[in-house]
């Protein structure tokens, strides 16, 4: 286990390093000179050389690279062309935003899908479970900022019980700070909740099948008794995968939830960075969501270990 | 002990077991032979209430004086794994693959109310039982790390846990090696209370009991001593059976039963085997019924 833990995190870090590199890489490539983005079109060339400079885009990209990644390894992100801020401080109080919503936007899944899909399996021949499976198809079909925009007619605009959007930060108002983010949690969690549903109730149908389950019946253990002592965690084994595939994709519906409820969460600065072609910004958000993901993904196998033991 | 009177196994309008009837007296050991869909394995899945989804049985069924068949879940189960347990076909599927092996024989034993850490010794005392080697080891091991015949003794060793009055073996051994089989064989009866051992192995079924019951299209059409239904079986089936089962000289045609099984539901009328069977005439329109004392038969036209 000790040893597989340390490959493993030798795998993260690798990758981690060739992910900074195409994510420099491509930001690299794309057309657009940062100080003559910050002179513009009016500018004398030597204006420009000299801001290139003070920049340093002038040396040559693998110097920069090394420059960043060495920054990027101590924290600092460097500093925007456009702003002049710092890009470390902005990301990090962003990222527990972005964090809090998509975590919280997982557990509103998990909450809806463990129980369903599994009642759905185990009633699999009843009309209420057909019901629940075609309810999640349903569910599946909707894009998570439909479901946030269907979300604030009623409970916003309708029923006036939650606010439309706006981010209260908890060490002002608890409160108000739960309140905002119930819409953004629910638009994020009912969508991939019903695509989990589906997940949990075909693991669940595929274990309910298997052998070891009318051995334990064999041994005095009821139905719901066996399912519960040696289904439930066979059947995590490929929920677990698909969780953190999940995960992947909340962190990208984030970037658009955010924009719906007005959240200042790592998304919100991505498309502000985009939008003020602030392209060092960008790329550090870019890198800081592509090592969530690498992140996720060690998680996700490390789990898959704790879980299996043929896996050891 | 058991005593099954006109047991029926049903899946919606189909009968895939048809008025079953036979007794193991304490201590006895008891063959079912039959072909793959002649109603063998459900037959003793009635048994233990864990019949597939759909599948009902009815008729009665009793073990001592508590009924098995047409009670409540809740009634059986208590039943299950404790006066009666049962090994599968498929040693290789039939543990939890997530679970230590030793937790999966104390299992058995918490459940029907032994105290945990008693259960634990106990489990290791089983599988020592059941002649695997390193017990201690064994019961720290995860099912993938034993053989086959090796995951077959730990389910041997649960379903002996907790002393049942009855083993009911499905094709204990069909899934193992050749080499292996035979100490498994030796071991089942040596271990065995009371036997009901399913199988389409003659030879083994020879090795192994005392009384046979022979079933073919969910009916049972011969039943007897072992000797004398082996060596002068009546029912056309019967003797079809041992006959392709006898070795043969080289360069003679191996004899074999004309036509297939056919599948659920396609059975003749009258008696299930006429459409395969070289005497059948047209009285076998009409069922016959399992008669004689001891040696029993359903045919019109038995062999001498």
């Amino acid at each position: 286990m000790i040893l597989y833990l340390v490959k493993r995190l030798a795998v993260l870090l690798a990758s981690t390093v060739v992910a900074a590199v195409a994510v420099f890489a491509f930001m690299a490539l794309l057309p657009g000179d940062p100080a003559e983005i910050a002179l513009g079109v009016n500018a004398t060339p030597e204006a420009v050389a000299d801001l290139r400079h003070r920049f340093g885009t002038d040396r040559p990209p693998a110097v920069q690279f090394l420059d960043w990644f060495g920054g990027l390894v101590q924290g600092d992100f460097g500093t925007s062309y456009v702003t002049s801020a710092p890009i470390g401080p902005q990301i990090s109080d962003r990222l527990g935003v972005t964090a809090v919503l998509v975590l919280g936007g997982m557990a509103v899944a998990l909450v809806l899908a463990v129980p369903l899909g599994t009642f759905a399996a185990v009633h699999h021949r009843d009309p209420l479970g057909a019901a629940i499976s075609a309810a999640s198809q349903v569910g599946i079909a909707v894009p998570a900022f439909l479901a946030g925009i269907l979300l604030v007619f009623v409970f916003a605009v309708q029923a006036q019980v939650l606010p439309s959007g706006g981010y209260v930060p908890i060490a002002d108002d608890p409160g108000e700070w739960l309140r905002g983010l119930l819409l953004p949690w629910l638009s994020l969690g009912l969508v991939q909740g019903a695509v989990l549903t589906r997940y949990v109730r075909s693991a669940v149908l595929d274990v309910m099948r298997e052998d070891y389950l009318r051995t334990a019946r064999a041994k005095g253990r009821g139905r719901t008794g066996a399912l519960w002592r040696h289904g439930l965690r066979n059947a995590s084994v490929p929920v677990v995968t698909v969780l953190g595939l999940q995960l992947a994709t909340l962190l990208i519906g984030a970037v658009v939830v955010e924009r719906v409820f007005v959240i200042p969460g790592l998304g919100d600065l991505l498309l502000n960075g985009v939008a003020g072609r602030d392209l060092l910004l960008v790329q550090g958000v870019v890198m800081v969501l592509v090592a969530a993901v690498l992140l996720i993904n060690f998680v996700v196998d490390v789990t898959y270990h704790l879980l299996d033991p043929r896996l050891r | 002990m058991l005593t099954v009177e006109g047991l029926h196994v049903r899946a919606d309008a189909v009968e895939l077991v048809h008025d079953v009837s036979f007794t193991i007296a304490p201590g006895e050991r008891v063959g079912l032979i039959g072909e793959s869909g002649s109603g063998k394995s459900l037959t003793a899945l009635s048994l233990m209430g864990l019949l597939p989804e759909g599948v009902t049985a009815s008729g009665r069924a009793r073990l001592g004086e508590r009924d098995l068949v047409g009670v409540p879940e809740s009634r059986v189960k208590d039943l299950r794994g404790r006066a009666l347990s049962m090994v599968f076909q498929e040693p290789m599927t039939a543990l939890n693959p997530l679970m230590r092996v030793g937790a999966q024989v104390a299992e058995v034993m918490t459940l029907h109310g032994r105290p945990r850490h008693e259960a634990r010794e106990r489990a290791v005392e089983l599988l020592e039982r059941v002649r695997l080697p390193e017990p201690g080891q064994i019961a720290r091991a995860y099912p993938h790390q034993l053989s086959g015949g090796q995951r077959q003794r730990v389910m041997l060793a649960i379903a002996l846990a907790n002393g049942p009055e009855l083993l009911i073996c499905d094709e204990p051994t069909t899934a193992l090696d050749v080499t292996v089989q035979k100490q498994m064989l030796d071991l089942i009866a040596e271990v065995a209370p009371a036997l009901l051992f399913i199988t389409h192995d003659l030879a083994v079924i020879a090795s192994m009991c005392e009384r046979v019951l022979v079933m073919y299209g969910g009916r049972v059409v011969e039943s007897g001593p072992l000797r004398d239904v082996f060596t002068r079986p009546r029912h056309r089936y019967t003797q079809g059976l041992l006959a392709a089962s006898r070795l043969t000289p080289r360069g003679t045609r191996l004899p074999t039963i004309a036509g297939s099984v056919p599948p659920a539901g396609r059975f003749p009328s009258g008696c299930v085997f006429r459409n395969r069977c070289p005497h059948a005439t047209p009285a076998c329109e009409t069922t016959p019924a399992l008669t004689g004392d001891g040696h029993a038969h359903a045919c019109w036209h038995p062999a001498d």
